[in-house]
């Protein structure tokens, strides 16, 4: 099903201080959006906000036309979902049941646990690999497995559009990389719209169909890697001057750091 | 999926054998919680036939039981049944089954095992206006009940609002509730000081709780509040098995994060209220019965009703050792007191060592 997730004017912010200010977007449906910006851009505040974690200051997110805002909780929580930056996993609880709590949209105070929802978890457990972890302690997991049942759990929740915080942040590179493989498998499979707030600029302009790159709550730049991932737009950014290469494995645009030292 | 990681464990079952899997794990799930449930209630049980029994006067089970369906023709009997025994085992269980689910809504709520309502500022806030009833404007019986209920329900809210910053969370309750506690008892220690020998004494025992103080009629509104809490704890155990995951995870979900905290928070204070309202605060119950039961469970759901369970077994095993095991009979905190203080220390030392802190 096809969706238009916007924003429109919005500022967020905690308490008075405002960290996004009147930013408007819109998120292409059906592909990988990533953002990118330095430390305390706003970033992680635009994802919580376009989730409707936070209240806007000012302006909306629209989800389809209609502010969410005015949308009931577990509506929203049917068309869109979020891996926060750090879920807590309850004491003792095992990948089955984390699983299987994605289904709580789908489920109501009559109707619990269906062969519908069985089903779901089954699909998300076999989407991400973790069918064999199902009776083990999400305590017991590496953090590489255990970033994994996040995103099982929420393509468990199966919405169209799903949101991710950072979700590379504890792994190492190859692991990055899997997840990274594994959203991409998700987008172009089963055409879920997908936002992504990531670190690594390479990997960001590899894996992006379109990017935003973010400075002091506002956006830069935004569009194809090939357009954005510039010396220009990094120098602005992130205040790294920077040549930029092509991938040799992606032929996406690769940014090569210059610093002080060992630049001939 | 790259064929290069490998996970250890048991081989992955073939596509079509996942929700097989799946449901099997969930039976698995079941059945421990079925078994430790019952368990406990076959515990709970034996425990009540047990006060019922026992004591200076010895009597025979089927006679008790008699008693307590009304079919028994002894007076004798049903005097010291009736009249005696059954309040103090009802005032038990009802104490017990009310600090057991608090403790363990506050504990799920927070996600910490030290948010337990005896140290948020609940038990002292009770204990501080039933003190001043006693020595400030001399009430007793029932008139201390309802003191006590109007102060824990005052601390608890007063907590909650104070910790409120646009959502709350457990860190802020927690050392707000210390704070407020704390604040409490250093009141309620220096009515005591100043009250004369009489009063004192009367307000002390309230503060060590004991479930062989409670009046009939606090213990029938214990009861009825323990009936009304089971829908509404059916209804809200759902978002609060989402707002384990943390709040924005719930939010995601879409649980109404801030109206499902509030219900369950306000039905906790509630039940804590009561509960002291009833028997004082006996203390540390409602700290260990969510990790006993959390223990038993293991990953298991289930842990509101198990938690009540020990709760309940809890009281009622301190009450026997309090009234019949101890050279003088003593109120049944003093017994929770010296059990759960050790279990305090241990919590303290292997949370901080885990890094979790406190």
């Amino acid at each position: 099903m096809r969706h238009d997730l916007r924003a429109e004017g919005l500022s967020l912010g905690y308490d008075e201080r405002t960290v996004v200010s009147e930013l408007s977007v819109a998120v292409p449906d059906g592909a990988i959006t990533v953002i990118v910006g330095a430390n305390a851009c706003g970033k992680s505040t635009l994802l919580r906000g376009l989730a409707r974690l936070l209240k806007p200051q000012a302006g909306a997110v629209m989800l389809d036309g209609i502010s969410v805002t005015d949308m009931r909780s577990i509506e929203l929580a049917k068309v869109l979902g979020l891996l926060p930056q750090s879920p807590v996993a309850p004491d003792g609880i095992t990948v089955g049941d984390l699983v299987g709590r994605g289904r709580y949209p789908h489920q109501g105070w009559f109707r619990r646990w269906t062969a519908e929802d069985q089903a779901a978890v089954a699909a998300a457990l076999e989407a991400t690999d973790t069918v064999s972890l199902i009776d083990r302690r999400i305590q017991d997991l590496s953090g590489g497995q255990r970033q994994r049942i996040w995103v099982a759990m929420a393509l468990a929740q199966d919405t169209d559009l799903l949101l991710l915080d950072e979700p590379t942040t504890f792994l190492d590179i190859a692991h990055q990389v899997e997840l990274l493989d594994l959203l991409t498998d998700l987008n172009r499979e089963r055409g879920k719209t997908i936002v992504i707030v990531l670190h690594d600029l390479n990997l960001a302009s590899r894996y992006a169909d379109h990017l935003i790159a973010m400075k002091s709550g506002r956006i830069v730049a935004e569009g194809k890697p090939q357009g954005v991932v510039t010396p220009e737009v990094v120098r602005e950014v992130f205040g790294l001057a920077c040549e930029i290469v092509p991938d040799p494995v992606s032929g996406t645009p690769m940014v090569v750091p210059r610093g002080r030292h060992h630049g001939g | 999926m790259s064929a290069a990681t490998t996970y250890p464990g048991p081989a992955a079952p073939s596509p079509a054998d996942v929700p097989t899997a799946l449901a099997a794990h969930r039976r698995r799930l079941r059945r421990r919680t079925t078994a430790v449930v019952a368990a406990l209630c076959v515990v709970v049980v034996g425990l009540f036939a047990t006060m019922l029994t026992v004591g200076s006067y010895q009597l025979p089970l089927a006679d008790v039981v008699a008693s307590v369906l009304h079919v028994g023709d002894d007076p004798s009997v049903d005097f010291v049944v009736q009249g005696i025994r059954l309040p103090v085992a009802l005032a038990a269980l009802g104490v017990g089954l009310a600090l057991g689910l608090s403790g363990v809504v506050f504990q799920t709520l927070l996600a910490n095992p030290l948010a337990s309502p005896d140290f948020v500022g609940v038990s002292s806030g009770a204990s501080l206006f039933a003190a001043g009833a006693i020595i400030v404007v001399s009430l007793n019986g029932i008139a201390t009940s309802v003191a006590a209920l109007v102060g824990a329900l005052v601390s608890g809210l007063l907590v909650y609002a104070l910790a409120w910053r646009g959502g709350v969370t457990g860190y802020r309750f927690i050392l707000i509730g210390i704070g407020i506690s704390q604040f409490m008892l250093s009141i309620t220690a220096y009515l005591v000081a100043r009250a004369d020998i009489h009063d004192a004494r009367e307000a002390m025992t309230w503060i060590i709780g004991s479930v062989g103080m409670a009046d009939p009629g606090t213990l029938q509104a214990l009861f009825a509040v323990l009936l009304l809490s089971v829908p509404l704890l059916v209804l809200l155990a759902r978002p609060l098995r989402g707002l384990q995951l943390g709040d924005d995870s719930a939010a995601a979900l879409g649980v109404r994060v801030e109206a499902a905290r509030w219900g369950l928070m306000t039905l906790a204070i509630v039940l804590v209220a009561f509960a002291t309202a009833a028997a004082g605060p006996i203390m540390f119950v409602a700290l260990v019965a969510g990790p006993l039961a959390h223990r038993l469970l293991g990953s298991a759901p289930g842990a509101l009703l198990a938690s009540a369970l020990v709760g309940a077994a809890l009281v009622m095993m301190a009450e026997l050792v309090a009234a019949h095991l101890l050279p003088t009979a003593l109120p049944t905190g003093v017994v929770t007191g010296a059990v759960g203080a050790p279990y305090l220390l241990w919590l303290l030392v292997s949370a901080n060592r885990g890094g979790r802190g406190g």
